[in-house]
């Protein structure tokens, strides 16, 4: 499914990523751990295209992303959904729009719209919150939000960086059991987090990176 | 389809932001408004160059011995050529009859005289794009050269007057129409680039969760259409106010302000025209984007 080959990534001088190289199976959850700037983020916005790599290849589905398209990235990027750590959610739409915006831009008509964010939004319990605006709610509650919309379109992948970040215990419990039951589901999800408790007795398999490499492959 | 999306976030944004549209708005109606006068002074000025066209003739002066098959040859000779759309022959005798009509009570004059000393003559329709100065000289040469015409009247001064003057206001009012047409271009896309800065956050999102360059560009273009089309609105409206309160109250006293006529096709010509620079100016504002 993703495919890393020798990969790396330079800022100006610094290396962020030095010849990484790992595969993602169809349907594996997979945590990417690691110290703050050890790399974690770059390289899942490496797999959406956030920025480009400089050195090896990496193969997403049928796309070498060494050759993609500008024309191909939108239509690329409609088989990812992500969880940003900073939410990156529209101030200015209700929670429903919020997560509706993701099926819009895929064209789907508003009836089949209206009944894919209802689901979804039960699916994370805030179905209450529909027409609140996200600005009002807790850091979990936008959280949620945020992994609704990356859900709501059933992408092949989904990406999520820190998706517990700022949250309390509980309540990050309750988002990685949520990703699990998506994972279930037949999507492919890779989580970074520099938090061991997430993926601790989880069985899913965690690569760490440290200074800009992959030192460490295990189980959860 | 994500056109109902496009249309809502459109109007979202002509409210939200209402103060730069509304001056956006009046800002093209007050150009448009010039344009739409300078447009109906054009086409005012080209109905009465196609008059004064018109009424422009040459007179060809024949020799009086020339007989009946002969005038017949030389009238089709000067009709079949290019630049000459009618032609009309005047006898010695309907010379002087048209001549003792304009004089009306001074026509005694002519009752003395034994004799008709005016000759016969060919009055030339001139075709209006032919009507210049070097053309009208050119004619008068080869029709010179014609055995039987004596002499020709050609008022060179008088057709290149006409279309000096002509081409001089129609060249004058282009400058300015397209000057302010592209005003009107630029202040829709300085409106729309100051919208599409303040929602580039946004933008960066909605490329990040998969839209495609037309999805984030079309709101914009919808805004900048409806700034266009309420733009060439109300400047229709006034424009057309404008001309009734002209001709309404101008028109006692100086009734060749009666004759100005405000074509009705103007209205939809000028609302789709602003509807138009505003898409233009829209799409220049949103630019290309880069993913």
């Amino acid at each position: 499914m993703i495919y890393f080959e020798n990969v790396s990534k330079f800022y100006d001088y610094h290396t962020v990523l030095k010849s990484v190289s790992f595969t993602i199976e169809k349907g594996e959850m997979l945590f990417i751990t690691g110290p703050s700037g050890a790399g974690k983020s770059t390289l899942l916005k490496l797999i959406y295209k956030g920025a480009d790599f400089d050195e090896g290849e990496i193969v997403v589905g049928n796309y070498k992303l060494s050759q993609i398209r500008t024309s191909e990235i939108p239509n690329y990027r409609k088989n990812i959904g992500i969880v940003f750590q900073d939410f990156k959610l529209l101030k200015n739409l209700s929670v429903y729009n919020n997560v509706a915006l993701a099926l819009r831009i895929r064209g789907l008509s508003e009836r089949e719209i209206k009944a894919r964010v209802s689901e979804v939004l039960k699916r994370v319990n805030l179905r209450h919150l529909a027409e609140s605006n996200p600005m009002a709610l807790s850091g979990g509650e936008q959280q949620r939000i945020v992994i609704a919309r990356a859900v709501v379109a059933e992408p092949q992948i989904i990406l999520a960086d820190e998706p517990t970040g700022n949250l309390d215990p509980n309540t990050s419990i309750d988002i990685i059991n949520l990703l699990k039951d998506i994972n279930l589901n037949g999507s492919t999800i890779i989580i970074a987090t520099h938090s061991p408790e997430l993926f601790k007795d989880t069985g899913k398999r965690v690569l760490k990176i440290d200074a800009s490499k992959i030192v460490r492959e295990m189980k959860g | 389809m994500y056109i109902t999306y496009s249309i809502k976030t459109a109007f979202k944004s002509l409210i939200d932001e209402k103060w730069i549209n509304l001056l956006c708005v009046l800002t093209v109606a007050s150009s448009l408004i010039i344009i739409i006068l300078m447009g109906l002074f054009l086409f005012n000025i080209e109905r009465l160059a196609d008059k004064l066209h018109e009424r422009y003739g040459m007179v060809v002066f024949l020799d009086e011995r020339l007989t009946e098959n002969e005038i017949r040859s030389l009238l089709s000779t000067l009709q079949s050529r290019e630049e000459v759309s009618s032609v009309r022959y005047i006898s010695k005798e309907s010379a002087m009859k048209e001549l003792k009509e304009h004089l009306k009570e001074m026509s005694y004059i002519f009752d003395g005289l034994d004799v008709n000393p005016l000759t016969p003559a060919v009055e030339l329709n001139i075709k209006k794009k032919y009507i210049n100065a070097k053309n009208i000289k050119d004619l008068s040469n080869d029709l010179q050269k014609i055995n039987g015409i004596d002499e020709i009247y050609s008022a060179e001064k008088i057709a290149e007057s006409i279309n000096y003057f002509y081409r001089s206001l129609t060249n004058l009012g282009l400058i300015i129409m397209i000057t302010l047409t592209s005003g009107v271009i630029f202040v829709i896309y300085s409106t729309v680039k100051i919208l599409f800065y303040r929602r580039k956050e946004e933008i960066e999102i909605i490329k990040l969760l998969g839209a495609t360059k037309s999805f984030i560009r079309m709101p914009f273009l919808i805004e900048g259409s409806i700034i266009g089309f309420t733009g060439g609105l109300i400047s229709i409206i006034v424009s057309f106010l404008f001309y009734f309160a002209i001709t309404y109250r101008l028109g006692s006293v100086f009734p060749f302000v009666e004759t100005l006529i405000f074509p009705t096709e103007a209205i939809f010509v000028f609302l789709i025209i602003g509807a138009l620079l505003g898409i233009i100016g829209a799409f220049i504002a949103v630019g290309r984007l880069r993913f």
